[in-house]
């Protein structure tokens, strides 16, 4: 092929995503694209087949993006190459939506015509137009009698400050505008611009790994050409691999023998680690590479922390080989062994946020036949101490024993932004202080809607405040939020003390105005929870020395049912070995059985406190 | 009262019928249809015959449980005696024990047990009007008095059986709610009771168990109490009225204890005949079929009516005989229990009784046994050894 046709090739090429705020419609919207230009026909057409983890199907969300190559003849009679690529939908995945939409030159702004603007609608807009894409309004549910395009517009112009005057109106549902949103892929995005005879460099915005074939890295070409034999080498890492494979998604895998400038596929070279094949690096040819790598690249840090532990001690492997399974399939999993005294011996894990914790946890379950118990999530803190060292605390363990040599603790902030009707700014305002909110703005978005932000440390943001801000607008609220760095607290480590023992997995990290209640809450739990013993049980919370709350389990009065007939003695045997058997799975903990129930209450992700 | 190693000397007869089935009962008992009586006296008679020689002398105890013995008709009472002191031999001293119900129990009963039988276990259940219609009892409180009073008089040990515990509940159609047992109402009960001068008192809490009527009621958790004050009072004031607890659920009066139970207590052997009762012979504990068709169909047949047959490892069956002895106030002799069970069983089983205080358990060189306090938390105590 000439230096032309590439060119020309480049041209007919269109490199787009479609973003939108949560059920407003996106993956519908994806299935008519493919469907209309005959990608993949009606029979394999399962519903929204881009969205391939079946539990991502389950949930209605994507995480995991699967690019689709369409091709599509234009009203003007030439031939174009549509690639789809789609986007996670979740603030968990921020990061790697960014580097997708990196891969793109346009995106469609998908907005639900009846609901409007809602948060994540105002998050990827502006991360699309940080990236310099084209952006094609599409007002979706077109069909609902409830539908809006007119205020739609409006907000989208007021909030986000963009036209949309040339806005399609469509409902993917009945099709409607489906072959004016094709046609205004060719003309309102721009091709890719790339050069084929400059170094090789393209942009790694996937990856995903194959039991048979190793790490396939979804891969979008900028400049050069990537073709099987070639040496590459991965910038960020610097390690050099073999090209096996080059193809395109059709959205089946299809190999190709190159790809070139503009053009999105993937690439097989022998790579054994997800971990390796990082979203967001750089493939350079290893003999005659790049002068510098494309930009954006960061190592994602997991910001949530959670303790992972078997149900049977005995599958502690079992949990570390799926662990060690799942990161090669998902990279931003951390894990380290940690023991717990009350839980024997599990993993801290890392990840990106709660739906990333709760994938996992579903996955090693599903994927891996792994029941697992989860402890509450912590975030990092950094504490800063007298002797000027600053460590971190993954866990409330992790804080130093002696309270004296801590200088400062410091908290992870989330920058929160809501979009609620008026009429719940008075309840989304009380929660967010009751959760140590910092006020940051509000402004009318539109009639009765409102946009409210609010810095939160991340920590009260992840116990509870989806749920709760669910339930205080009755759904109505959307949100998202940034992480906005690292901010001092009045923060104190509350240890609870059953039988003057302190056990680990109950004790917990909180502000200390809220000590009190939470170490309240928590030994009242525990009172319900530990069965009555032979004596009595005294629950303390501490802060250090200091007891701030205490409790009493009441000894057992009586347990034993009078009668015993000659006939009874068998069954009475079996009743009392069964009892000795459901205690066995109780935690010794000095004297005190403590049973599986009461570590449980205190792992529940939702976090609940007590309402 | 040691058994012998020849064989079991106490025998406990189980009669299958009831007037009535109790919301509360989870026992192999059925009402009695017509030609019933028949088939069961006949199928006893045949068991009882196969099985007499495997008993090592004269009987020491009887027992006829039920069910309701006083259900049978006097034609087949005389037919039942007939039966037993046909096939086993009894000695002198013998205790001989059936179990009454006031509502059945008759002056003819009486007359006709005289004799043969001297111990009479009533089975009241409450001298309280309320408690006796929650519990679906076929009898009043006058009738419960009566017939104590009846069996008293007539010269036999008699013993009461009391139940705790009762939780508020719907009595029969067109009735008032129940409030459930008082501890008022629970503690008149124990005075009534000694006051008919029966020796022997028997307690027991009500068991929800699943398959009976109460079973499928879902009583809430809040009416059903620990039972810890009932007994706890009846621990405090029947020893007050000359009834020593020489076991979990039994008080006595000097020389009233039931020695057919205690021969269980001490793991001591014994045969039971008829449907659903228990043997204990040569370390194996058997269950005869439970209904009564099944019971005949396996003796017409000539074969034997046992259903399921059990023989603990010598290690469990340590245990369990451990236990077995706890449950009664003399509680394990050292001595015959590391000649029939070994050291190796005692160590074990000493050991873990010593991780109790001593407010609980009582373990010195000689007996180890639970105090007052033990008794009421005994299967904490019984679970940590089985």
């Amino acid at each position: 092929m000439d230096r032309a046709v590439k060119i020309d090739k480049l041209k007919k090429i269109r490199n787009f995503s479609i973003i939108a705020h949560v059920d407003h419609g996106k993956s519908t919207l994806a299935d008519r694209l493919i469907e209309s230009t005959h990608t993949v026909d009606g029979r394999n057409m399962k519903s929204q087949l881009l969205d391939m983890l079946e539990l991502e199907r389950e949930r209605g969300i994507t995480i995991k993006l699967v690019p689709v190559r369409m091709n599509y003849e234009a009203a003007n009679g030439e031939k174009y190459v549509l690639n789809l690529i789609d986007t996670p939908g979740h603030v968990d995945f921020n990061y790697e939506v960014s580097r997708s939409l990196a891969a793109c030159e346009g995106a469609i702004l998908v907005v639900d015509a009846a609901q409007g603007v809602e948060a994540q609608t105002v998050a990827n807009a502006y991360l699309a137009v940080e990236q310099n894409l084209d952006l094609v309004p599409v007002f979706n549910k077109i069909d609902l009698p409830s539908a809006s395009p007119e205020r739609v517009a409006r907000e989208i112009e007021e909030v986000i400050g963009l036209d949309a005057s040339g806005a399609i109106l469509a409902s993917a549902k009945d099709g409607t505008g489906i072959s004016e949103i094709l046609e205004r892929i060719v003309t309102d995005i721009r091709p890719p611009e790339g050069d084929p005879d400059k170094p090789l460099s393209a942009l790694i915005f996937d990856s995903v790994y194959d039991n048979y074939r190793g790490v396939i890295s979804y891969v979008r070409v900028v400049d050069g050409e990537l073709a099987p034999g070639k040496t590459v080498s991965f910038m960020a890492t610097g390690e050099v691999y073999d090209v096996e494979e080059v193809g395109v998604f059709t959205p089946a895998m299809s190999p190709v023998e190159s790809l070139g400038p503009g053009e999105v596929g993937y690439i097989v070279a022998g790579i054994k680690s997800l971990a390796d094949a990082s979203v967001g690096d750089t493939i350079t040819d290893a003999r005659k590479p790049a002068a510098s790598p494309l930009p954006g690249y960061r190592r994602v840090k997991p910001v949530v922390f959670c303790g992972y532990y078997p149900i049977e001690r005995e599958e502690i492997n079992a949990l570390r080989d799926a662990l060690e399974k799942l990161q090669i399939n998902d990279s931003a999993i951390t894990f380290e062994p940690e023991s717990s005294a009350a839980l024997g011996f599990g993993f801290r894990c890392g990840f990106l946020g709660l739906l990333h914790m709760e994938i996992a946890k579903e996955r090693l379950y599903r994927e891996f036949g792994v029941e697992l118990v989860a402890t509450a999530p912590n975030v990092v803190y950094q504490i800063k101490l007298t002797d000027g060292g600053v460590t971190e605390a993954r866990r409330p363990s992790d804080f130093p024993a002696d309270a004296a040599k801590v200088d400062e603790v410091l908290e992870p902030y989330i920058r929160m932004t809501a979009f609620l009707p008026d009429d719940y700014v008075g309840p989304v305002m009380q929660l967010s202080q009751e959760k140590r909110g910092v006020y940051v703005s509000m402004d009318y978005i539109a009639q009765g809607r409102v946009r409210l932000v609010y810095d939160l440390p991340l920590a009260e943001f992840i116990m509870d405040f989806h749920d709760r801000l669910k339930s205080a607008t009755r759904g109505y609220a959307s949100l998202d939020y940034d992480h906005i760095g690292y901010r001092a607290s009045d923060l104190v480590k509350v240890d609870i003390l059953i039988q003057e023992e302190p056990v680990d997995a109950f004790s917990f990290i909180c502000h200390r105005d809220a000590a009190y209640s939470r170490g309240h809450t928590v030994a009242v739990k525990l009172k319900e929870l530990i069965p009555r013993q032979l004596f009595e049980v005294p629950i303390q919370a501490a802060i250090g020395k200091k007891v701030i709350v205490r409790t009493n389990v009441k000894a057992l009065r009586k347990d034993v049912l009078a009668k015993c007939y000659g006939g009874d003695i068998t069954r009475k045997r079996k009743l009392l070995e069964k009892q000795k058997e459901g205690k066995k799975r109780m935690k010794q903990v000095g004297r005190v059985s403590i049973p599986q129930e009461a570590f449980m209450a205190f792992m529940d992700v939702s976090g609940d406190d007590g309402k | 009262m040691t058994p012998r190693e020849t064989g079991p000397r106490s025998l406990y007869v189980h009669v299958p019928f009831c007037e009535s089935k109790c919301p509360y009962c989870a026992f192999a008992s059925a009402v009695k249809r017509p030609g019933d009586e028949g088939a069961y006296l006949g199928s006893l008679r045949e068991e009882a015959a196969s099985r007499s020689s495997i008993a090592g002398g004269r009987l020491l105890t009887l027992y006829i449980g039920g069910g309701t013995p006083t259900a049978l008709s006097l034609g087949a009472w005389r037919e039942l005696i007939a039966v037993i002191g046909g096939a086993f031999k009894l000695a002198s001293d013998a205790e001989v024990t059936v179990e009454a119900n006031p509502g059945s129990l008759s002056r003819e009963h009486i007359e006709l047990w005289r004799g043969f039988i001297n111990r009479v276990s009533v089975g009241v259940q409450s001298f309280n009007d309320d408690d006796l219609k929650f519990l679906g009892r076929a009898h009043d409180s006058g009738q419960a008095t009566e017939a104590v009073e009846m069996c008293v008089s007539a010269g036999f040990q008699t013993s009461v059986d009391l139940m705790f515990g009762l939780p508020g509940g719907p009595l029969r159609d067109g009735e008032p709610e129940y409030g459930g047992q008082t501890l008022r109402g629970w503690a008149g009960n124990l005075r009534r009771a000694a006051r008919t001068g029966a020796g022997h008192i028997s307690v027991y809490q009500l068991t929800i168990e699943p398959g009976t009527t109460f079973g499928g009621l879902n009583f809430p958790k809040s009416a059903l109490t620990d039972g810890y004050l009932p007994y706890r009072y009846a621990q405090w004031c029947l020893p007050r009225r000359g009834y020593a607890q020489y076991e979990v659920a039994s008080f006595s009066k000097p020389g009233q204890e039931s020695r057919h139970n205690l021969n269980y207590w001490a793991d001591g052997e014994y045969i039971g005949l008829g449907p659903s009762a228990w043997s204990y012979i040569g370390g194996v504990r058997s269950q005869n079929a439970q209904t009564l068709d099944e019971y005949a169909r396996m003796i017409a047949q000539g074969k034997s009516a046992s259903v399921y047959e059990e023989r603990l490892p010598p290690a469990q069956a340590a245990r369990q005989a451990a236990v077995l002895a706890l449950r009664a106030e003399r509680g394990i002799d050292w001595r015959s229990f590391e000649e029939k069970h070994g050291k190796a069983m005692k160590d074990e089983i000493s050991e873990k009784l010593n991780r109790f205080p001593e407010s609980l358990v009582r373990n010195d060189p000689r007996r180890a046994s639970l105090t007052a306090a033990g008794l009421r938390v005994a299967n904490r105590v019984w679970e940590e050894i089985i």
